[in-house]
């Protein structure tokens, strides 16, 4: 619904110097809008969908870039650039499916640009929210994508409850999988939450995608020792190589005791709208062989009570043999 | 040919690599306003009143510019501006103002009540007995012959309940409105061994070159000086003229670089007033940037198809018949040509006894259409070529042969009316492929597994049409001695402006660094030209130019025996001088020929001027008259018929079978393009129109929500056009390189075929890959292969259009 | 303070959304400001109803404990009742902040009410007498006097009300009006979430159409949060609290009965607990 697109509306730009200064503004400013790398914010500006009279710019705060070795895990800045954790020789050798799942993002620009954080918190990729459509994610009182003549193939099988947008993120389900704690900030203090708790799904805030509220931010991300060197899987399949969103995504990480696994932990993006962590895979993987007939079982109780829509029947076999994949490579990269 | 076919450094490389090539929306002036639209939120609305009182309040506001205020050209001419718009998207009104937020903020303010109207996104959908109409008058587009001469009409079509009841999961195939056919088709398919039929769809696609179409314009002394992106320059000026209601003679249009067009930009663009009407009412520059966004809407499309398609075989592989009946989706303006050329080019490349088309164009309200490369061929092309592998397997035949033996060769015929073509070297081509596709040990790999990923080999041959001719040649030898080659083609990213005037480089036995090409601004005398579209640029302007560099050379030899004695014949030009044969370093320099040619006049300095040249030629003739010698000629060489360029493409890919995920190992194309002008630059024709395939095979449609008439590709990573990343590891081409017998360089364009041959090379693989198995719809992304591989049905109906 | 949310569909045009959720705090805020003018006023009221104490009819025929609600009643009533307040809270606290998955026990409560409703509207019609819940111009004019009565003005007491007084009517009334605004609106409402009953379609109307079911759903909604301050108020009211415990028992006290009752209208029965 064009009438006019491509022109970033004004606002009031702020570039506090340090994360406290940030949390003063989103204190202060109630519709204020954190930019980050900018690559989902932009977007949202051009369309002059979202309009917020102020955007607290995180470039300049330092403190929140890097990757750190903290106790026997590591900490990632949240506003370290994808690029840098793709490149990470640690975070390569100890958690690999974390620098593929970065390196499966967008293209190598929007990598150099855009942040972990970003990638974690970015919206959906609906494209009738996008567009600026009323829906309930934007406020509305009707889900345009879950119609009888709604085009829905990149939408949700699993958790849709009136919106069945996706987490479009690449890292989220990586995350998901290590078991990584999200630190957030805000002026109360600091609390770390899981990440596998920090997304939420439509039944329980239709209009956010994470437990953020307007005056907290997500200033890093902690990786535990728990999975380090473990053996790990990332998959993303697309349509191009460039800058596309997963149709679907896994990430999936083992400990192994020869060929028996131990404990995994299998995550699935872009099939609900949360980064879907498969408790019930990983459960039925324990104390079983890392082998075919084990990853096949496991991909047919990964889509047991997926939902399709009108469009996106697909997905099912794709995540299905995602997470048979996942499982089988575990097989074949024993020494 | 000492110069023409070689490499080279063509004069605009630097400016672009430096970026200090400017492009329409570079320019900037003192002043400037930027302008920006108002865009239609329905697909289908007439527009009863609009209030821009508050939006004209606004200060640094300056003018707005509706449809009211530009020329009208009759009903089914697309205008800058409307008030009924046809499409989700169409331009209602502009506002120009101090800066362009605050046009935008401006607009945001203007109210417009609007009357919806019924809509139609699917040609299918709109036949049914309970379809819209796209047009208040009617829902198909005509073209009739009439005692008059021949008119384009709309009218209305409904086929019964029935036609579509019956047709099951095939074509609906109702009253047409458009047909030709030759041979007799029953006798054909009785004599077939082997008869194939399929139902397939080929979906719309916006053109997407990386320059959207944005304008800016100045007004100097009550002249309009236009900055267009556009694929032409010499025929952008009528056009500009016409739509912005402009006197020619008020309007200048520049154009030195474009950011491609494909077919989009062929003589400009539609919204080339909104700038010049604005600048002209305000007295000032105005900018109009076109955003991505809006290029997608305002921006052409290919038209898409529904087709059924029937072909029969003989056991030695040749084609007895082949029937279509193709419903174009025309979008809503002028009827697209796409509909006939498709099945023209079919009957070229297959050359069947017997051939019948049928079709029906439907309007749409989705983004206007224009020719993009390979019109219609690409799009037929892509449907057969993966049905003849089918028959080659069925047969038990090699893939390359049931192409040699189908093939158009030499004065191959095509179309209803038989024409032969100037020349097909195709065998050659094939042979050649043959060989460097080491096509022996290359088949073998179809269908090999490698763990989960499984390799497809496709092939792709596409035939376009390459070339036109009877266009004028005008040059001028100065008196600096240099040759200053005044072309009106534009620069769109090809070359063609530059390589073409190689020629008068080797007529006049030049070095390239004497030649001076003088382009993209109608301000600077310009020959009458063809338009830059349809790959006519090369066959068409190397064959003006050689007849401008002959003329120029026949003037100089007959000036040298008028001043030095002895007859015309006796003279040779070469090395910058005009000498007697034999004797290189006699007779006179250029320069002092162009001197004397000014002191003679008459022909010979362009005071006397060719009766049979245009007149847009005749005046910058006249204009260019006295400022040296001048070569001034029409194209009148024999043409031998329709020119037709070629080429195969083939696909090696590997699908990976449990997540449907392709990747393509290698693409080769080989093509007979008669001589090979720029080797550099038909690399890059060969393979970035193979690549634009791939999009077209893989990647790019519209998707629409039919309940709004809204679509939703409107960012390059929805529209998803190919990106380096999504190119084959390893590229190849090869020319066959025999010049086209009738025309004097021997040179054939070569901008479209690269297209279908990517595109069906990648079709033809992906079937082959899945062992044979049909996916009916374009594109073919990782679901359909998915799908296909799991016998699971498709997500999206293959008749539904945009989904 | 505006009173409904608009919006523009994809087509630019204005469609309404849904009412505003200042609606919700304005209907809290009327609560609180009845409850408090009830207050204030009470010990009138209080004084009123203790000089009509002093007349109870003739205790003749009456047993001990007079059925009020039958248990079938009392059920429904229970039932009702936290269905309401299911809906209230799943319906309100997440509009305003308190976030949690809300949708599935809204609609569930949704249908639980409806299906008490329906159960009721049957069994009153065939085991009670509509009359007795049914408001006339009568009972309106004895409620005006009984006002005013109360009021201290100079106005002789009515009559004794029957089974309901005119007060229980209304607000029966209400509930009735604003209850079916709610379940008509909410079983449309249905069809845009996805359910196992219906097949979601939120293209069933036009979204205007939509706009004002929602409209008409969050009056709605929001006249119940004021009925339910104000029968909640009342039933935890020390003076009436023996209402409130027929409610749970199902009987009422003769003295009770013969107080505010007057037996012409309501003929007593036992009580069928003892």
């Amino acid at each position: 619904m064009p009438v006019i697109n491509d022109m970033i509306p004004e606002f009031d730009l702020f570039q506090p110097a340090d994360v406290d200064g940030a949390l003063e503004l989103l204190a202060k400013h109630d519709d204020a809008w954190v930019l980050a790398g900018g690559l989902d914010t932009f977007d949202w500006f051009k369309d002059r969908a979202k309009r917020p009279d102020v955007v607290v710019d995180l470039g300049a705060i330092d403190q929140l870039r890097g990757i750190r070795e903290q106790g026997d895990g590591y900490e990632i800045g949240a506003l370290t650039p994808l690029s840098d954790i793709e490149n990470h020789e640690a975070i390569k050798a100890k958690f690999p499916m974390l620098a593929q799942a970065a390196q499966a993002v967008a293209t190598p620009q929007v990598r150099n640009q855009g942040t972990l954080g970003g990638n974690i918190v970015q919206d959906t990729r609906c494209w009738y929210y996008r567009g600026g459509w009323p829906c309930y994610r934007a406020g509305g009182n009707i889900c345009y994508a879950d119609t009888p003549t709604s085009m829905n193939r990149e939408h949700c099988i699993f958790g849709a409850s009136r919106c069945v947008a996706v987490s479009p993120s690449d890292s989220a389900p990586a995350l998901v999988a290590l078991d990584a704690m999200m630190v957030v900030r805000s002026r109360s203090g600091e609390r770390e939450v899981p990440a596998a708790d920090f997304f939420i799904g439509p039944s329980t805030d239709i209009t956010r995608m994470t437990v953020l509220n307007g005056r907290e931010l997500l200033v890093a991300i902690r990786i535990p020792s728990t999975f380090a060197g473990a053996h790990q899987y990332f998959e993303k399949v697309r349509d191009r190589n460039a800058w596309d969103f997963p149709l679907v995504n896994v990430a999936a990480a083992f400990k192994r005791n020869g060929a028996t696994i131990e404990d995994a932990r299998v995550a699935v993006g872009a099939v609900a709208p949360y980064p879907m962590r498969l408790e019930a895979v990983e459960a039925q993987l324990r104390g079983k062989n890392a082998d075919e007939a084990t990853g096949k079982s496991a991909g047919e109780l990964a889509i047991k009570g997926a939902k399709p829509l009108r469009h996106n029947g697909y997905k099912l076999p794709l995540m299905r043999n995602l997470v048979m994949r996942a499982v089988r490579d575990a097989q074949s990269a024993q020494a | 040919m000492a110069i023409f076919g070689k490499d080279y450094t063509p004069p605009d490389l630097h400016a672009k690599i430096t970026g200090r090539a400017k492009y329409a929306e570079d320019f900037r002036a003192d002043g400037m306003l930027f302008a920006k639209v108002l865009a239609s939120p329905m697909p289908h609305a007439r527009v009863r009143n609009i209030d821009a009182s508050e939006a004209l309040a606004m200060e640094g506001v300056e003018a707005i510019l509706t449809a009211d205020d530009l020329p009208d050209l009759g009903p089914l001419s697309e205008r800058a501006l409307t008030m009924e718009p046809l499409y989700e998207g169409e331009p209602i009104l502009a506002v120009a103002a101090t800066s362009e937020l605050l046009a935008a903020e401006a607009i945001e303010k203007i109210k417009i009540d609007y009357e919806p109207l019924p809509f139609a996104l699917d040609p299918l959908e709109s036949l049914k007995p309970s379809g819209s109409n796209a047009r208040v008058d009617g829902n198909t587009i005509v073209n009739e012959r009439t005692e008059e001469g021949r008119r384009t009409v709309v009218k209305e079509l409904r086929w019964s309940q029935d036609v579509f009841d019956e047709a099951g999961d095939h074509l609906p195939m109702g009253e047409h409105q458009d047909e030709w056919s030759y041979g007799d088709l029953e006798a054909g398919f009785a004599e077939a061994d082997y008869v194939i039929e399929e139902t397939l769809a080929h979906q719309s696609v916006t053109h997407h070159p990386m320059e959207p179409r944005t304008c800016m314009a100045t007004v100097q002394n009550g002249k309009v000086i236009l900055h267009a992106s556009t694929q032409s320059v010499a025929r952008t000026h009528g056009p500009a003229a016409a739509w912005s209601g402009i006197d020619g003679k008020d309007l200048v249009v520049i154009g030195e670089y474009c950011g491609g067009g494909f077919g989009s930009k062929i003589v400009g663009t539609v919204n080339m007033p909104i700038a010049a009407l604005l600048a002209k009412k305000t007295n000032r520059p105005v900018m109009h940037r076109i955003t991505r966004y809006e290029e997608t809407y305002i921006g052409r499309a290919r038209p898409g198809f529904q087709t059924w398609i029937k072909v029969g075989f003989r056991k030695d592989g040749s084609i007895t018949a082949l029937d279509m009946y193709i419903i174009q989706d025309n979008g809503p303006y002028g009827r697209q040509g796409d509909l006939s050329m498709g099945p023209t080019t079919a009957s070229l490349a297959y050359q069947p006894q017997a051939m019948r088309f049928r079709g029906v164009s439907v309007l749409t309200n989705t983004p206007p259409r224009s020719a993009q490369r390979a019109p219609g061929g690409a799009q037929i092309i892509a449907m057969i070529e993966p049905m003849m592998d089918r028959a080659a397997a069925e047969l038990g035949l090699d893939r390359l042969e049931i192409r040699r033996t189908n093939a158009p060769q030499g004065k191959a015929k095509v179309g209803p009316q038989r024409a032969e073509i100037s020349s097909a070297f195709v065998h050659e081509m094939i042979d050649q492929a043959k060989e460097k596709l080491n096509w022996d040990e290359l088949k073998t790999r179809s269908g090999q597994r490698n763990g989960s990923k499984v390799t497809g080999i496709g092939l792709g041959f596409s035939p376009f049409i390459g070339g036109v001719s009877g266009f004028d040649g005008l040059l001028v030898i100065k008196d600096d001695g240099k040759v200053h080659v005044h072309t009106g083609v534009g620069n769109l990213g090809t070359h063609s402006f530059s390589d073409t005037a190689r020629v008068a480089a080797d007529v006049l036995g030049l070095e390239w660094e004497d030649i001076n090409v003088i382009w993209g601004n109608t301000g600077k005398h310009l020959p009458w030209t063809t338009v830059q579209a349809g790959s006519m640029t090369t066959h068409a302007t190397t064959r003006a130019i050689h007849a401008a560099a002959s003329d120029a050379k026949a003037k100089l030899q007959e000036l040298a025996a008028a001043e030095l004695g002895g007859s015309a014949s006796s003279y040779d030009v070469s090395g910058g001088r005009v000498h007697p044969r034999g004797n290189r370093r006699g007779g006179m320099s250029l320069a002092s020929a162009a001197q004397k040619a000014v002191a003679r006049g008459g022909k010979f300095s362009g005071e006397e001027l060719p009766e049979n040249i245009h007149r847009m030629t005749t005046a910058s003739a006249t204009a260019l008259a006295g400022q040296g010698l001048l070569g001034v000629a029409k194209d009148e060489y024999d043409n031998g018929g329709p020119l037709w360029s070629f080429v195969l493409g083939c696909a090696e890919i590997e699908i990976d079978v449990e997540t449907g995920v392709l990747e393509m190992t290698n693409y080769t194309a080989i093509t007979d393009c008669g001589t090979v002008m720029n080797p550099r630059s038909l690399a890059a024709q060969l393979h970035g129109g193979g690549i634009q395939g791939f999009g077209l095979a893989r990647y790019q449609k519209w998707i629409y929500d039919p309940s709004w008439g809204i679509p939703f590709a409107h960012r390059f990573y929805t529209a998803r056009p190919p990106t380096i990343l999504d190119v084959p590891r390893e590229m190849a081409w090869g020319a066959v390189g025999e010049p086209d017998p009738y025309t004097p360089v021997g040179a054939k364009g070569i901008g479209e075929p690269p297209i279908g041959a990517g595109q069906a090379a990648l079709v033809s693989a992906i079937q082959d890959a899945l062992g044979g198995k049909v996916i009916r719809k374009m594109p073919v992304m990782v679901e359909n292969i998915l799908n296909a591989l799991e016998d699971r049905p498709q997500d999206t109906e293959t008749l539904t259009a945009h989904s | 303070m505006e009173f409904i949310q608009w919006a523009q569909n994809p087509w630019g045009q204005e469609v309404p959304l849904r009412i505003s959720w200042d609606l919700f705090w304005a209907a809290l805020i009327v609560g609180a400001v009845f409850v408090v003018g009830h207050l204030v006023i009470r010990p009138r009221l209080l004084k009123a109803s203790a000089k009509g104490e002093d007349s109870p009819g003739s205790a003749e025929g009456v047993p001990e404990k007079v059925v009020r609600h039958s248990m079938v009643s009392r059920v429904f009533h229970w039932v009702m009742a936290v269905a309401m307040l299911v809906l209230l809270v799943t319906g309100f606290l997440p509009q305003v902040g308190i976030q949690f998955p809300w949708v599935t026990a809204h609609w569930v409560a949704g249908l639980v009410l409806i299906a008490s409703i329906v159960f009721h509207m049957v069994h009153a019609s065939v085991f009670q007498s509509l009359r007795n819940i049914w408001i006339s111009p009568g009972d309106l004019r004895e409620f005006i006097q009984e006002m005013r009565h109360s009021m201290g003005q100079s106005v002789e007491s009515p009559r004794k009300p029957g089974k309901y007084p005119a007060d229980h009517k209304m607000f029966h009334h209400a509930a009735v009006l604003t209850g079916f605004a709610v379940m008509i609106t909410g079983v449309f409402m249905m069809f845009r979430i996805d359910t196992p009953l219906f097949t979601r379609d939120p293209y069933l109307m036009s979204d205007s159409s939509w706009g004002w079911v929602y409209v008409l759903h969050g009056l709605g909604g929001v006249g119940l949060v004021f009925l339910t301050i104000s029968h909640v108020y009342f039933a935890i009211l020390p003076e009436k609290r023996w209402i409130t415990m027929s409610m749970i028992f199902g009987w009422i006290s003769r003295d009770k009965y013969l107080q505010n009752h007057d037996p012409e209208r309501w003929q007593a029965t036992e009580g069928a607990e003892k």
